[in-house]
């Protein structure tokens, strides 16, 4: 295709494909007509790339005259960005301490030991727990992003990705030390050594691990979730209304149990709040991603069936 | 007002009648304006174009000198005749007795 000059075959086929994947965020028939022109016009590969980079720049900077994605942007990217960054950053803290107390510290004959065997599960349980619950959160943070902003879904996926590289990165580690600090001087926390700090002295535990959960439990969850939040508006309205209250049932569970909202609604001071039925109900309320993967799995196993027979 | 490129774009198609597509318009308008133009303000116009009512496009049978893809096809309607006719009407008027409009009048 076109003409090239002195750029080697590499360069070109790397070209070629920059442009195939940067042409799909057009429209499918624009991206036909394009590709069309360039293959006539006999344009280079690196031409191509430019005329096609061009067009999705152009397309993409409209979207964006509108309020809308500005909304998306102000109203769910960046705090579901930073929140997520909170709370990933705080369950690696938790769930590395216990990773540590057993990775770092094993010895073969605690296998033989009746109360390694009772705390271990309980253990296991948790950490779980908490990554489920965290991978739950970020799957339907990704899945109202993606319901809300279909026609700049990529955008706002990179724009997402950018702001939960900054909340791992700065935001979320400059925040906690913050919050730790303002706790200490509010309540009168004596100043005494972290019980935790042999944990995170280690540099892995303490710089390369919250990476880790993020990248694995915030970031692909997320933006497999807005992949499934774009599909949302096929769904018959009654389902759609469904998904959309466990949606936000969802966020305001994460945003509730964030313990700096105890702080500001006080309710620090009556414990009880969080012990209710109400909560517990919410909280379970959290997995129903997990559920609606599984019934759409299921549902794509029996049309398949039914297609075939 | 129609801009100088919706001008160029709607006055390629014209001539171009039967046959006006995304790069044969593209091309026509680089023959007249020894310029480059590049894909993305070509499609962004025709867009712009199709919603003020000036054109109607549709896509057209795919070709085999287009890898099997289809063209854009473009047509002029009343409304965009009239526009561009405004236009150079507009141009012609303004241009009257400027130096580059005489001295094209002498080398005719």
């Amino acid at each position: 295709m076109g003409g090239e000059s002195s750029r080697g075959p590499m360069m070109t086929r790397v070209c070629w494909r920059l442009v195939d994947i940067s042409s799909r965020i057009l429209d499918p028939s624009e991206r036909e007509a394009v590709r069309g022109d360039l293959v006539e016009s006999g344009e280079t590969s690196s031409q191509a790339l430019r005329e096609v980079l061009g067009l999705v720049v152009r397309r993409q900077a409209a979207l964006w005259t509108h309020w809308q994605p500005w909304l998306s942007l102000m109203g769910l990217v960046v705090p579901l960005g930073m929140l997520l960054s909170i709370v990933s950053r705080r369950t690696a803290g938790e769930s590395s301490v216990y990773i540590w107390m057993y990775a770092n510290n094993w010895e073969w004959g605690d296998l033989g030991n009746a109360g390694f065997w009772h705390a271990f599960p309980e253990t296991v349980a948790l950490v779980f727990t908490r990554y489920l619950t965290l991978g739950c959160w970020s799957w339907t943070s990704g899945f109202v992003l993606g319901s809300v902003s279909r026609g700049i879904i990529r955008v706002n996926g990179a724009l997402l990705c950018l702001m939960l590289s900054f909340g791992a990165l700065l935001g979320a580690p400059l925040y906690l030390a913050y919050f730790s600090q303002y706790l200490h001087r509010a309540f009168g926390f004596p100043s005494l050594p972290d019980p935790n700090d042999p944990v995170f002295a280690l540099r892995f535990y303490r710089e390369m691990f919250p990476l880790i959960v993020q990248a694995v439990l915030v970031v692909g969850p997320s933006l497999w979730g807005m992949r499934q939040g774009v599909e949302v508006a096929r769904l018959r309205p009654l389902l759609r209304t469904i998904l959309w209250t466990a949606a936000i049932a969802t966020l305001a569970v994460m945003v509730i149990q964030n313990p700096d909202l105890w702080l500001f609604m006080n309710t620090h001071r009556r414990p009880g709040i969080w012990d209710g039925w109400q909560i517990r109900l919410l909280q379970l309320v959290v997995y129903w991603p997990v559920g609606f993967l599984v019934a759409s799995a299921i549902g794509r196993r029996w049309r398949g069936r039914i297609a075939s027979i | 007002m129609l801009g100088e490129f919706e001008y160029l774009m709607l006055t390629a198609a014209t001539r171009l009648g039967e046959d006006a597509y995304g790069a044969a318009i593209r091309q026509e308008i680089e023959n007249a304006t020894r310029h480059r133009c590049s894909i993305g303000a070509l499609y962004t116009t025709l867009d712009r174009l199709e919603a003020k009512g000036f054109i109607k496009t549709r896509m057209g049978e795919p070709t085999p000198q287009r890898g099997g893809r289809p063209k854009r096809m473009v047509r002029i309607t009343a409304k965009g005749i009239q526009a561009a006719s405004d236009f150079y009407a507009a141009v012609t008027r303004v241009s009257r007795g400027v130096s580059w409009e005489a001295n094209r009048a002498a080398v005719r």
